[in-house]
């Protein structure tokens, strides 16, 4: 091969090189890979702060990127997605621009609903949904508590540094640590106490004789075995003393008879009203009864 | 004669200079649009020149591109607040080496290895009264010497800048990838964020510019070179420090120009 003809080679290879490494990687950079997707459209409002190339998420997953953005006179703009192929987007589905991190930076939140069936087609518009509190609403947010903050501050000086809370803070302290001193001096003696009493004990307990304990709880077992007997015969005893009652009550037998028939009671009385009148006649007239004969 | 009568005619002196230099390389350009017309003077010798200008040079502007690039990633990486996406990551890299350092060290180096040459063989052929020769044998020495490096320059410095500016995001995919936090996912989002074909067209213009002033320039200091061995020597230098000058210029005339096209 001539140098002439090299030359030419290793120039045209150069070139074409160049030309495919430069239109190639173009394409893949801004279309975001060589592989084919599918455009998708929804709009936002104004200011969305919205430019190619930035993420599409969907459920969280980046499934695409936003491809062109134009300005409509309407007050929104028209904002074409390209989604990969391999994933589509199920019905129902909202786009939401949301931040991508804390430096203005922005992503197109696709979310879907759960359980909703079927799935959207190429090149339909995907309705907006109600966007998450951006970073102005957060600062907002972040105002309003500094504000509040600010008053309670405010509001705290006045009480404790104007109106001497302070001072009495520190009265409070002082009063609790003289407390906590006392405390401590009591809770000292108070274990010291334990302590002794603790050792009398052991000491107390070390002095009893086992042989002494035994025959007291010989004894005991005797005792309780009597009491257990006497409880017994005092149930027998109560049962049938229960009986005679029942009986009494039931009128039944001699003695219920003179407790519950009136006639006996009438009887009775007026068997006392004539011994009664006897007595007295015998007082009166005692020969009359008693005719005493010595000899 | 009195200061200020000095004065002017030192400032007289020097504007005369000034033009007469821009009026010598008006007619030098106006040379080199003429040789176009002969074709067979100057088509094999573009080819030769764009080998040594593009083929030979590749792997030095790869190897600085490659650096450049990581330098650049890992520089990003470090200097970002935290909190910051890394994604922002790829996309600083990709601005920073499309828009900037790729088409601008690329020349840079350029300059030196093969701007340099051109002076200085150019300059020889003077100082040896070849180009003299050429005359003499009714060849256009602008045609044959300077056209095709011109030529050369102008389309070689765009595919160098591409095979850089390649080289430059490869490198800084790995350096990022290998050696700091950022994943590829990342790098990949950003580099796509706000990316437009333009930004690239915009990297092949300074390039095309950048191409032709180094052409231009060290051809035609070479082509007046004076004084013997001396005079190639300082040619030479004075070639790469004006052509030097002269990109940076170029870039930032670009740049004031062009910049709003390719906001982020």
């Amino acid at each position: 091969m001539t140098t002439k003809r090299r030359d030419e080679l290793l120039v045209g290879l150069l070139l074409l090189v160049a030309v495919v490494l430069g239109i190639g990687g173009t394409i893949w950079i801004a279309r975001g890979g060589l592989a084919s997707g599918y455009p998708m459209f929804t709009r936002f409002k104004w200011g969305a702060g919205l430019k190619q190339g930035q993420p599409v998420l969907l459920a969280g997953v980046q499934v695409g990127y936003v491809a062109k953005v134009d300005l409509i006179p309407d007050g929104t703009i028209a904002v074409t997605l390209k989604l990969q192929s391999q994933y589509k987007v199920p019905a129902g589905t909202t786009a939401t621009v949301q931040a991508n991190g804390i430096f203005g930076d922005q992503l197109i939140a696709l979310t879907p609903i759960i359980g909703r069936q079927g799935y959207m087609s190429a090149g339909d518009t995907i309705p907006t949904g109600v966007a998450s509190p951006g970073v102005p609403e957060l600062l907002g947010k972040g105002d309003s508590i500094a504000l509040n903050l600010r008053a309670l501050t405010d509001e705290a000086r006045t009480q404790f540094v104007a109106g001497g809370g302070v001072k009495d803070v520190r009265q409070t302290v002082a009063d609790l640590t003289r407390l906590v001193a006392q405390l401590s001096a009591v809770t000292a003696e108070q274990s010291k106490q334990l302590t002794l009493t603790q050792q009398t004990v052991r000491r107390t307990l070390a002095s009893v004789d086992s042989a002494k304990v035994d025959s007291a709880v010989k004894n005991l077992q005797a005792t309780s075995a009597q009491i257990e007997q006497l409880t017994r015969d005092f149930k027998q005893t109560n049962a049938q003393v229960q009986g005679v009652l029942d009986k009494v009550n039931n009128g039944t037998g001699t003695a219920a008879k003179m407790l519950n028939d009136p006639a006996v009671y009438a009887r009775l009385d007026t068997l006392l009203l004539r011994v009664d009148s006897l007595v007295m006649d015998l007082k009166k007239n005692p020969k009359k009864y008693i005719n005493l004969r010595i000899f | 004669m009195r200061p200020t009568g000095m004065v002017v005619r030192l400032a007289e002196r020097r504007a005369e200079g000034l033009l007469r230099a821009l009026g010598k390389r008006a007619y030098f350009a106006r040379d080199i649009v003429r040789g176009v017309r002969d074709p067979g003077t100057w088509i094999p010798e573009t080819i030769r020149q764009m080998r040594t200008i593009g083929v030979e040079s590749v792997p030095l502007t790869i190897i600085v591109a490659a650096f450049l690039g990581g330098v650049t990633a890992f520089q990003t990486r470090y200097q970002l607040f935290p909190g910051v996406q890394l994604s922002v990551v790829g996309l600083i890299t990709r601005q920073s080496i499309v828009l900037e350092l790729g088409p601008l060290l690329t020349a840079l180096v350029l300059t030196g290895r093969v701007g340099a040459r051109m002076t200085a063989e150019i300059g020889t052929m003077r100082v040896t009264e070849q180009i003299d020769a050429l005359e003499t044998l009714a060849f256009d020495p602008v045609a044959y010497l300077a056209l095709p490096r011109f030529l050369a320059g102008i389309v070689m410095l765009p595919v160098l800048v591409v095979l850089a500016n390649t080289a430059a995001i490869i490198s800084a995919w790995g350096i990022l990838v290998t050696s700091t936090d950022v994943r590829t996912s990342d790098f990949l989002d950003g580099l796509r964020l706000a990316f437009t074909a333009f930004q690239v067209v915009y990297s092949l213009i300074k390039a095309f510019l950048f191409g032709a002033a180094i052409a231009f320039v060290c051809s035609y200091e070479g082509y007046v070179t004076e004084a013997g061995a001396e005079g190639v020597g300082r040619s030479t230098a004075l070639a790469v420090v004006i052509a030097s000058v002269c990109i940076l210029v170029l870039d930032a005339l670009v740049a004031a120009v062009l910049a709003p096209f390719i906001q982020a």
